[in-house]
């Protein structure tokens, strides 16, 4: 589904959530909208959600919002970030959400299979009595489910556990290919795995917007940490640009691009002296060469 | 999926949440405790001095619940729209192809039909225990009467608790505001409608409108104009009414003004809850 957002504006009395947004999302685009807490992404998937007045211009393949109806709707799935506490069981509130998009029960329990959840052994329990993960992957299978065209995911695995959120971005990576993903959040690993493209939101306006590798390059950077013994390695580590830290560990950041080099010297260096090794991403808040520069 | 279809969801998903919901197991203990109440000490009191117990029970009964059911109607819905739209529920339900007004006939519907329904059974089940437990011949007709004007009032006081929790997006000052709402409802009756007019000299017909105007006194009109008019227990304002209307017209006025007024509140918060935003 293609979208198009055009001088979009929300206010809340005196706040402008949203300030003259425009962007596109063409069909097939897996794209990340991030920023920091009330930035406004929320205020946007809402708007495309249709359950705010906004000012400006929302078109789903041409077709303005309001025209869209309930037709329109059916092609929009979503899965929010906080899940609602009902005390329905969870077998009313999937076949709720479910039946409305005419899917069935069956469709549903094999994807929350997929994310690692038995939905008929939690079927006659309150959803509100499941754990924040729990109803995150059946809203999750809901949406993965709905067969919609446009999937808009409010950081969507914040709550699930590392085996089930792999799951999770094996099938958003399985979708359709004229699915249309917009999803908001916070972790390099999701952008890295589901997005070609990001839009950062800052005070309601558009900050930045392009390529997912270009944010990544710029925004990310590696932690490599290293525990060794001995005074060769602490040699070493400390001409490579490592500091010292508790119980025999060692650690240096450094851009991502390094990373895998970086690793394979150690291997070679410290052959032997090596009793563990960690390399993680980790965002920062300024893009890592505006921070150099400085 | 069609309109009616698609109400019959939301209707669904709304029953399973209200049969889990604290509010509906008080308002059965209340309506318990209350018909318990009477049919013990009413009828007890009438095997002493010999009146009819049974339609005394009802009568007190009827007249207690005419006070209570806003109270429990208000309480029950002046959260339920804003409740939805903070814990989120009203964002995930029409995330989905589920029109608003859908949402809010079904919501209404389940509301209504969960106050409604305990009355219905209870006000005839009292009428049994008296009937088989007592030995006491039961006022039907009467016991029917109850049960039509208590049904518009709690028609009536849903549909101005729905419209509160509409409007008012803060849930602390909607129960406030529902709270006040009823206050007004049940003060504003015979004595407290005398001090209106003498406070503030308002000629008695403004003081007769009122009192028909208020959807609390409309009902306890209807309900006591089963008996015969008298002062010490219609109060100087209905008793005027009462002679001046007739009982007929109470019985219509008590009836249908509720429901109209409850139709009103109705539409307009149906109106208001599909123009503003959701969250």
């Amino acid at each position: 589904m293609n979208v198009e957002v055009r001088g979009l504006g929300k206010r809340f009395r005196r706040v402008v959530a949203l300030h003259e947004v425009s962007l596109q999302l063409s069909a097939g685009s897996r794209t990340a909208l991030i920023g920091p807490n009330g930035s406004g992404k929320s205020t946007l998937v809402r708007a495309l959600l249709g359950l705010l007045e906004v000012d400006g211009e929302l078109c789903f393949d041409g077709m303005p919002r309001h025209g869209g109806g309930r037709e329109l709707a059916s092609r929009i799935a979503y899965v929010p970030q906080i899940a609602p506490r009902l005390a329905a069981p969870v077998r009313d509130v999937v076949r709720a959400a479910a039946g409305l998009r005419g899917r069935s029960w069956g469709a549903v329990a094999a994807l929350a299979a997929q994310l690692r959840l038995d939905l008929d052994a939690l079927a006659a329990r309150p959803f509100r009595a499941l754990s924040g993960g729990q109803r995150q992957k059946v809203l999750a299978a809901l949406a993965l489910a709905s067969g919609a065209e446009l999937l808009l995911f409010d950081e969507p695995t914040a709550s699930m556990d590392p085996a089930s959120r792999n799951e999770f971005f094996r099938l958003v990576e399985g979708l359709p290919t004229g699915s249309t993903v917009l999803l908001c959040s916070h972790r390099l690993d999701e952008i890295r795995r589901l997005v070609d493209r990001v839009v950062v939101l800052d005070e309601g306006r558009i900050a930045w917007q392009g390529a997912a590798e270009t944010y990544l390059a710029e925004h990310a950077e590696a932690v490599i940490e290293v525990r060794a013994d001995g005074a060769p390695a602490a040699g070493w580590l400390t001409a490579n640009g490592f500091t010292a830290g508790l119980a025999g560990w060692w650690s240096r950041a450094l851009p991502v691009g390094q990373r895998a080099r970086v690793v394979a010297d150690i291997g070679q260096q410290l052959n032997g002296q090596v009793q563990d090794l960690m390399a993680r991403d980790v965002e920062r808040l300024q893009p890592v060469t505006k921070e150099r520069r400085s | 999926m069609n309109a009616r279809a698609e109400v019959l969801v939301v209707a669904r998903l709304d029953l399973a949440e209200v049969l889990r919901s604290r509010w509906l197991i008080f308002c059965l203990v209340v309506h318990g405790v209350l018909a318990a109440t009477f049919v013990l000490v009413g009828l007890r009191e009438s095997g002493v001095i010999g009146f009819t117990g049974m339609g005394r029970a009802l009568m007190s009964w009827s007249h207690a619940l005419l006070f209570l059911l806003p109270l429990l109607a208000l309480t029950a819905t002046g959260q339920v729209v804003n409740s939805a739209r903070d814990d989120g529920s009203l964002e995930l339900l029409l995330s989905n192809p589920v029109s608003r007004t859908a949402w809010f006939v079904g919501t209404s519907l389940v509301r209504t039909g969960a106050l409604v329904v305990p009355l219905f059974v209870a006000m005839p089940l009292l009428g049994l225990v008296g009937s088989l437990a007592f030995g006491q011949d039961v006022p039907w007709g009467f016991l029917a009467r109850g049960m039509v004007v208590s049904a518009a009032l709690l028609v009536c006081f849903v549909a101005i608790g729905l419209a509160v929790s509409t409007l008012v997006r803060n849930q602390a000052k909607a129960l406030m505001l529902a709270v006040l709402i009823w206050a007004l409802g049940v003060a504003l009756i015979d004595f407290g409608l005398v001090g209106v007019m003498l406070q503030w000299d308002l000629p008695p017909s403004a003081v007769f409108a009122l009192a028909v105007l208020n959807p609390v006194q409309s009902a306890r009109l209807a309900l006591l104009s089963a008996a015969q008019p008298e002062l010490s227990t219609f109060g100087p304002v209905g008793f005027f009414l009462a002679n001046r209307i007739g009982p007929s017209w109470l019985l219509v006025i008590g009836v249908v003004w509720p429901l109209l007024l409850g139709a009103a509140a109705w539409v307009f918060a149906l109106r208001s809850f599909r123009r503003r935003d959701l969250l």
